[in-house]
């Protein structure tokens, strides 16, 4: 068995099958199922988040302390880091671990892409290649060929009026405002001030380039995020928060 | 340490997103797969570069070649550029006369004349009878051509990617009348009409079979409805139509009756789709599946004769050729079935012939001989008495053995 077969086997055709049984369960829209799928995507990969989320609360929670130590080491800034990490420790908290649950996500977005132009049948090689890669479910056989129209998008290609690139970019830079943890050095500060600006524009970029039924997995995984972000930490966390070497600068 | 670190993982997040968002990886490109068509000693053919061949038969050489004109198309959103719209070819060329009829994915019918495309005159000739015909887009995804042509009389039928069915004049390829959109939900109209006196009847992905005046285009009373939509091109036999279904069961359906004659197999569906037209002959239709295996069944009652697995699917629709059925695979063996033997629930083919290259095209077979493009863009010349590949010739500009 090739890795490709694995791959299908594992993760490309689960999603592709799942997402077909959707979108027939809600009526033959394409656009639901993705919507359904995010969200299931997203209470299966609940605990992650959780533990990401409850960091991020731990994080907020050691402000205090944090404030006290740029006080008493603010001159040594080798010897802050050291109590920084000391602290983080301590705390069991990783201020890196937030980029792994993007990083997990890598194989479902691309599971997704490979579902989304599978399923969509864009070209008459892929309507035939479907064949071999759907379960025997008569709920998926009746289901295809899929509609590709929801809303005013075409799922198959990406959005031509920039909306959903505008939503995806928006969504992001909240999310990423609420959960971005200040830091004590003022270059990690502006590295992460440029991360805050540099992803959501990155992925409105990406928003244009791919099948907008990818882009709408991420607008609503964004959305999701968000509403659990504040649900679960208990507000906007850091999004108002303004950072001290701003206010210096 | 942590900055580079954290931008080395952003990069690696995202750099595989944006080389699949221009690389078609788990997708497939239109690449065509035109089949071939026998006329009068020459070998007609689309290539996978969108050319089309016309290859002699007796001397194996090139007789003319004609190439459909590349298109470039800007693509939504920012994507990639230019997207390039290639001209592959679906449809198997139909040849009357001393014209070549073709559709090709970039939305254009052509009537190449054999003489003009010999000389390599400039196209198109109207002298002789050559004219060009762009299917509009008419606010659809695409106005490709997948399916074969339908000509009749004086009259060519096509569908199209947009939905409808038009009516061209095959003289001057005129327009006669397009056909409303027949499927709105996918407007897709990837499998070919067929006729049967004034009445043309189409088939559609949202489970339709359209009853429509070869006259006016316009839609007559009678239509079909299936839960499942039709994924094969309609087969008329006597006063019924054939078809397969996305829904995995082979429909027979009496003109003119809402509810299906019977369906194939009769309990548990099969295990893939009847992709491929079935054809019949003497109240016994054969349809190739997807699932590798032939069925031969008896048209009026449904009920199975005997099937063969081929272990492959069979993505080409099966042929007659004097008093036998061939039948190939995808993987490209050719099996060959005689229609006088008797079997028990299993068949056994004459012979088995590998060619040694995949095979999705339609193909075509005359006096002993069966003429295959292989997906290698190869065209393979089987001979039946001799067991194996007669002869082969390659359709790739400057390729080995090419002509």
């Amino acid at each position: 068995m090739s890795p490709g077969d694995i791959w299908y086997l594992i993760i490309g055709n689960p999603v592709l099958n799942v997402l077909i049984a959707l979108s027939h369960i809600l009526g033959g829209s394409f656009g639901l199922a993705i919507i359904v799928l995010t969200v299931i995507i997203r209470l299966v990969s609940w605990p992650l988040t959780k533990r990401q989320l409850h960091s991020t609360k731990a994080l907020q929670d050691m402000q205090p302390k944090i404030q006290e130590l740029q006080k008493k080491y603010g001159k040594n800034q080798q010897k802050l880091q050291q109590e920084m990490m000391k602290l983080y420790k301590e705390a069991g908290v990783n201020p890196l671990g937030c980029l792994w649950p993007m990083l997990i996500q890598l194989p479902i977005w691309i599971a997704l892409y490979q579902a989304i132009m599978r399923a969509l049948a864009t070209t008459p090689e892929n309507l035939l290649g479907l064949a071999s890669r759907l379960y025997s479910w008569g709920i998926v056989n009746q289901a295809i060929p899929l509609n590709s129209k929801f809303l005013w998008l075409d799922l198959g290609q990406p959005d031509p009026y920039w909306i959903l690139a505008i939503i995806v970019g928006g969504t992001m830079w909240v999310q990423q405002k609420m959960t971005q943890a200040p830091t004590v050095d003022p270059r990690q500060e502006s590295t992460q001030r440029m991360m805050t600006l540099m992803m959501p524009l990155m992925f409105g970029f990406l928003t244009l380039l791919f099948p907008s039924g990818l882009a709408l997995y991420w607008a609503v995984s964004n959305i999701i995020g968000i509403i659990t972000q504040y649900f679960v930490t208990g507000g906007w966390g850091y999004f108002q928060f303004r950072s001290p070497f701003r206010a210096k600068q | 340490m942590k900055q580079p670190k954290i931008l080395f993982l952003v990069v690696i997040a995202l750099l595989p997103l944006t080389l699949i968002s221009c690389a078609p990886w788990g997708t497939q490109t239109a690449g065509g797969w035109a089949g071939t068509a026998f006329h009068d000693g020459i070998i007609y053919a689309g290539t996978r570069d969108g050319r089309v061949v016309a290859i002699n038969s007796s001397t194996e050489n090139l007789e003319w070649s004609y190439s459909t004109a590349p298109v470039t198309a800007p693509s939504g959103g920012l994507s990639c550029g230019q997207t390039s719209i290639t001209t592959a070819i679906y449809g198997t060329p139909v040849v009357d006369r001393d014209i070549v009829y073709i559709g090709t994915y970039s939305g254009q019918v052509l009537a190449l004349n054999m003489l003009a495309r010999s000389q390599n005159l400039t196209f198109p000739q109207r002298g002789y009878g050559e004219w060009e015909w762009d299917c509009p887009i008419d606010n659809a995804k695409s106005n490709a051509i997948v399916a074969d042509l339908l000509v009749s009389d004086d009259t060519i039928y096509v569908n199209s990617s947009n939905g409808r069915v038009y009516s061209l004049d095959r003289e001057f390829g005129d327009l006669n009348w397009e056909s409303k959109v027949l499927d709105e939900k996918h407007r897709k109209l990837w499998t070919s009409p067929v006729i049967q006196g004034n009445t043309l009847y189409v088939s559609t992905y949202d489970g339709h079979i359209y009853a429509l005046s070869s006259e006016t285009g316009e839609l007559l009373d009678w239509s079909f409805e299936l839960e499942s939509g039709f994924v094969s091109s309609p087969v008329i036999y006597e006063d019924t139509i054939f078809l397969g279904s996305f829904d995995r069961y082979l429909y027979a359906v009496k003109m003119g009756s809402n509810v299906p004659m019977w369906k194939f197999p009769q309990e548990e569906p099969a295990d893939n789709w009847f992709w491929a037209s079935p054809i019949a002959n003497e109240d016994i239709v054969y349809a190739g599946c997807l699932d590798g295996k032939v069925y031969a069944i008896e048209a009026k009652t449904g009920g199975k004769l005997w099937e063969f697995d081929a272990g492959n699917p069979i993505v080409s629709s099966p042929v007659f050729m004097d008093n036998l059925l061939i039948v190939t695979d995808e993987s490209g063996t050719v099996y060959v079935f005689a229609l006088s033997a008797e079997f028990g629930d299993e068949a056994v083919p004459l012979e088995i012939i590998p060619i040694g290259a995949d095979v999705r095209s339609s193909f075509c077979a005359q006096e002993g001989l069966v003429y295959i493009r292989g997906e290698d863009n190869w065209i393979y010349v089987v001979d039946i008495d001799m067991g194996g590949v007669r002869w082969k010739v390659n359709l790739t500009i400057d390729g080995e053995g090419s002509v």
